[in-house]
């Protein structure tokens, strides 16, 4: 009842033209900033120091289509169902993964594999938007995506660079700023390999600074009526834009600049290009990476499939946790690995597997989560959990109590209705034993 | 004996007589635009309160373009409206915009955001296209409001041929999706979150969303065959079998099952047909076609369905709404001028829901014709000024293209090619029912108007962009100055503006590039990327 006297309360306010939570009112925290109502730019004037980071990062490893746990993380060598793939050990005793992942096997004690995913979503589009935003979708609310959640919550206002990127082109349903607002959506890089779009100035530096000299004074008239909030907001935005496109912040993207023997050790490829990527953002302040890999839903022909896309992947991941490692980020960085759903444990008549919700995978490492162990298990068919089944809301707790964020924090959704970061689920306590 | 060239007139008299009854028999627009002024007046401002004053025309020219017709005005167009000395002429351009047919793809656009902004799924924007040549269509053929969403309704078929179908596959033909949109979209009414439990601050209970829920269980959407493209169809289903579920489709069902919130997996309960504004029902076993056609009616016949309507385009034209959020209305909600909304709805729904006729009426209104100033406080008094929108993507693609002479070409909407409209979209588009002080500019759309090549090249002084011919053809500065700013802002420079423009020039290494600069200038400001 008490929860929705108040919410009376704060649907008066927001009605009146302010869109947020009575507390707001109260106090101007990093808390109340992420009921979504202040633009950036008031965020950084109004609270800079309080919406600092706390140096927390998330990188997410995202495996499009569905990745097959029995060639990745969860071998069955011993089943039919596990198609014949051999499991090898790696460096924690005891613990055996696919031998298609021969790197990650050497760093086996920063993994915590949780080989107990379970849900209900087999569909590509659902489970994808499920994976991504702990919620269904649901008709009438745009629920943020995790990295815009992140980045909301711990996101550096002050960084040149923004707080949420996502290396991979068109990835539908994995959603963005939702109400939360457009400057939470992702910047998107199509390709790691290029610079983000549009971040070249237009005209050589002088000519660049004119202009914008020029830009800013021809908006006077507008500024001095009608126009007064938007041209505000808008040279705002054009500073932080300029800010970014000539910062120094924007070697991040040039992967030329690593030296050869480290880009030799990610390997080759898209992937091994976005996990570089990814860490050189993360140490240029960026707060969310998303580092997309395609082509994992293995219908046909998944052995060879799933081994070249194993090729891809495990190096680069691999090395990515070792350089964060050497680097002394990976404390303070979490490394996720995961996709929508896992593959049926039955092989199919075209030596395909299918979509398999019911018990898949998921890899977390760094940021304070205890390497070399797996959580949970599946029967020895791989059909279904047998031990510690761990819910998509579990997982999304777990990842959010590893970056210190209060997954029970209620962001309010245009229509005022409360949503939490997570509606339910608990955090899977073994990850910090 | 009549000639021939009589007998014409006398014909065209004969339809323009005709043409003028079918409006006679409306209630008359300018009388309806003064009492809602006097009802906002009565109910809103106190003597205190200073309305600002009617806007110029170069302003009113420039708004009601972009509000009819989605575009800007070209600079002769600006001259020669400014010129003009017909005292009616403001009334006359509404009446020639609304003839144009971009008036019905500006609101089919509107419309498209409306749904398409709600998807649960990605691949239903492959419905995006044909739902906003439908209702351009319609819009233009000047089919009332109530028909269009009786057909939003009641639809089915392929999704890329009856763009009616939109609401259904934007929501994949999910039963409880499906139903939230609809009251949302017509009735403004957002009785989802009764969904799962009774709603926290209004009066609806559960069961009412999932009796509502209960006109829609009989829809599905399924992937088609189709030879040359991939499309979905909405589809109704009054047998029912036991055929396997395919992964990506949504099956019909006889009836509509509230689930057990104490257990999602049992089968829940079975909920007949009734509209939670009326309580009026119908039996179990109902037709799909029974369900869907009925419910349609209730809600034409529902006060909500023209409020919700005449709200939302209020609130897209005068920059705030009676209510707001726009699809947040419903009884237990506060009108700022209730009597005004009231009086607009209900002569909306006597003009017999006619569309054109609600923005005629709206236009003509002091409310709307106000200078525009920025957004109020919580605390200030409503509806004394128009207020600066942000452009929706389609708009500003549009004014980028009137300003720089860009044509779309016709590869624009091949199949194959992405469309450069959609492409633009991505960056620019958003959704138009939040409240628009909720829609801000982005890092992304600041640098693609700053830096992206297509535009830039557009503004260079080449062969391909406009200023090319402009530089020839204008040799004095300052007309070309004032020739600029008619383009992007359809408004001649102040003196200070041409000022700062000439001392710009001035400094520049060559009279080319600082006319480009100011092109850019221009077109990156604030100013262009709103309607004031």
């Amino acid at each position: 009842m008490i929860s929705h006297m108040q919410h009376h309360a704060n649907l008066a306010v927001r009605k009146q033209g302010v869109v947020g939570r009575r507390d707001f009112l109260k106090q101007l925290s990093a808390t109340s900033l992420a009921a979504g109502t202040l633009s950036w730019s008031d965020a950084i004037s109004v609270s800079a120091d309080e919406l600092r980071s706390r140096g927390m990062a998330c990188i997410v490893l995202w495996m499009q289509g569905g990745p097959s746990q029995f060639e990745t993380f969860s071998p069955k060598p011993d089943h039919e169902n596990g198609g014949g793939t051999k499991a090898i050990s790696t460096s924690v005793p005891g613990i055996h993964i696919s031998e298609n992942l021969p790197h990650c096997a050497k760093v086996m004690d920063d993994l915590a594999i949780i080989r107990s995913m379970t849900s209900k979503e087999g569909n590509h589009q659902r489970a994808t938007y499920f994976l991504h935003h702990g919620y269904l979708p649901m008709g009438g609310v745009k629920f943020p995506t995790l990295g815009s959640n992140v980045a909301h919550q711990i996101g550096d206002a002050a960084n040149t660079l923004p707080s949420y990127v996502r290396i991979g082109s068109r990835l539908p349903n994995s959603g963005g700023g939702g109400f939360l607002g457009v400057e939470y959506d992702p910047l998107v890089l199509q390709n790691a390999t290029r610079p983000p779009q549009n971040t070249t100035p237009s005209a050589n530096l002088p000519r660049y600074e004119r202009r914008l000299g020029l830009l800013d004074k021809i908006q006077s008239s507008f500024a001095a009526g009608a126009g007064a909030q938007v041209v505000d907001d808008q040279r705002k935005l054009v500073d932080r834009a300029a800010d970014m496109i000539l910062s120094p912040s924007m070697e991040a993207f040039d992967l030329e600049a690593e030296p050869s023997e480290l880009r030799a050790s990610y390997g080759e490829g898209d992937f091994a290009a976005g996990c570089m990527m990814a860490r050189r953002l993360v140490e240029h302040g960026v707060t969310f990476v998303e580092v997309v890999s395609r082509g994992w839903d293995t219908h046909q022909d998944n052995f060879n499939r799933v081994g070249e896309l194993t090729s891809q992947v495990d190096q680069p991941m691999a090395t990515l946790i070792t350089d964060l490692k050497q680097r002394g980020m990976l404390d303070n960085t979490l490394v996720v690995w995961m996709g929508e759903f896992g593959r049926s444990p039955k092989v199919n008549p075209r030596t395909g597997r299918d979509h398999y919700p019911k018990a898949f995978n998921a890899v977390l490492a760094g940021g304070g989560v205890q390497g070399g162990q797996v959580i949970g298990s599946t029967n020895p068919a791989g059909t279904t959990v047998a031990d510690r089944p761990v819910s998509v809301n579990d997982l999304f707790q777990s990842v959010y109590h590893t970056l210190s964020i209060d997954a029970d924090h209620e962001n309010i959704s245009r229509i005022g209705r409360p949503i939490k970061l997570v509606d339910g689920g608990t955090v899977v306590d073994e990850l910090f034993v | 004996m009549v000639s021939k060239s009589s007998s014409w007139f006398i014909l065209a008299v004969l339809v323009f007589c005709w043409v003028e009854f079918a409006d006679a028999a409306k209630p008359n627009f300018k009388s309806v635009a003064k009492r809602v002024d006097a009802a906002i007046a009565e109910e809103v401002f106190s003597d205190s309160d200073q309305p600002a004053p009617q806007c110029d025309d170069e302003t009113y020219l420039r708004r009601v373009w972009l509000d009819l017709v989605g575009d800007i005005p070209s600079p002769e167009e600006v001259i020669a409206f400014s010129l003009d000395p017909a005292k009616n002429k403001r009334r006359v351009v509404v009446n020639q915009l609304l003839k144009s047919p971009h008036y019905g793809q500006n609101w089919a656009r509107y419309w498209r955001d409306v749904i398409f902004s709600r998807v649960l799924e990605d691949r239903a924007l492959l419905a995006a296209n044909a739902m906003e040549v439908d209702i351009t269509e319609r819009l233009n053929n000047g089919d009332g409001w109530d028909a269009i969403a009786a057909e939003f309704i009641t639809a089915q078929g392929d999704v890329r041929q009856n763009g009616s179908t939109a609401i259904m596959m934007a929501q994949s033909g999910r039963t409880e999706e499906t139903t939230a949109e609809m009251s949302r979209i017509f009735l403004g009414i957002q009785i989802q979150c009764a969904q799962c439990h009774d709603h926290p601050y209004d009066r609806w209970k559960r069961e009412q969303f999932h009796e509502l829920a209960a006109f829609f269980p009989r829809i599905g959407v399924r992937a088609v065959r189709d030879v040359t493209q991939r499309t979905f169809e909405v589809y109704a289903a009054d047998r029912f079998n036991n055929k396997r579920k395919k992964n990506n489709e949504t099956r019909p069902k006889a009836e509509h099952f509230m689930p057990d919130l104490d257990d999602p997996s049992a089968k829940g309960t079975k909920t007949q047909p009734k509209f939670f504004l009326t309580s009026a029902s119908l039996p179990f076993d109902s037709t799909d076609a029974e369900r869907r056609q009925q419910l349609s009616q209730w809600f034409i016949e529902n006060e909500w369905f023209a409020i919700a309507l005449v709200n939302r385009v209020w609130s897209e034209l005068v920059g705030e709404g009676f209510y707001e959020p726009v699809d947040d209305i419903g009884p237990d909600r506060d009108a700022t001028a209730p009597t005004a909304v009231k009086l607009l709805a209900k002569e909306f729904e006597s003009s017999g829901y006619d569309y054109r006729w609600l923005l005629k009426t709206i236009c003509a209104t002091e409310a709307y014709q106000r200078a525009a100033r920025p957004r109020r406080g919580p605390e200030d008094t409503p509806m004394l000024a128009n207020v600066p929108q942000r452009l929706r993507s389609d708009q500003l693609m549009n004014a980028i293209f009137t300003a720089l002479e860009i044509g779309e070409s016709t590869q624009d909407s091949s199949p194959r090619r992405p469309n450069r409209r959609a492409e633009f979209a991505k960056t620019f588009g958003y959704d138009p029912s939040i409240p628009r002080e909720g829609v801000s500019a982005s890092i992304p759309q600041v640098l693609a108007l700053m830096n992206s090549p297509q535009i830039n090249r557009q503004l260079t002084a080449g062969r391909s962009g406009v200023l090319g011919y402009l530089l020839e053809d204008i040799y004095d500065d300052e007309q070309l100055v004032v020739e600029l700013y008619l383009r992007c802002l359809s408004r001649q420079p102040q003196a200070e503006e041409m000022d700062t423009a000439l001392a710009y020039l001035e400094e520049s290494p060559q009279r080319r590039f600082a006319f480009e600069d100011l092109l850019w200038a221009l077109v990156n400001s604030a100013e262009f990327q709103h309607r004031k």
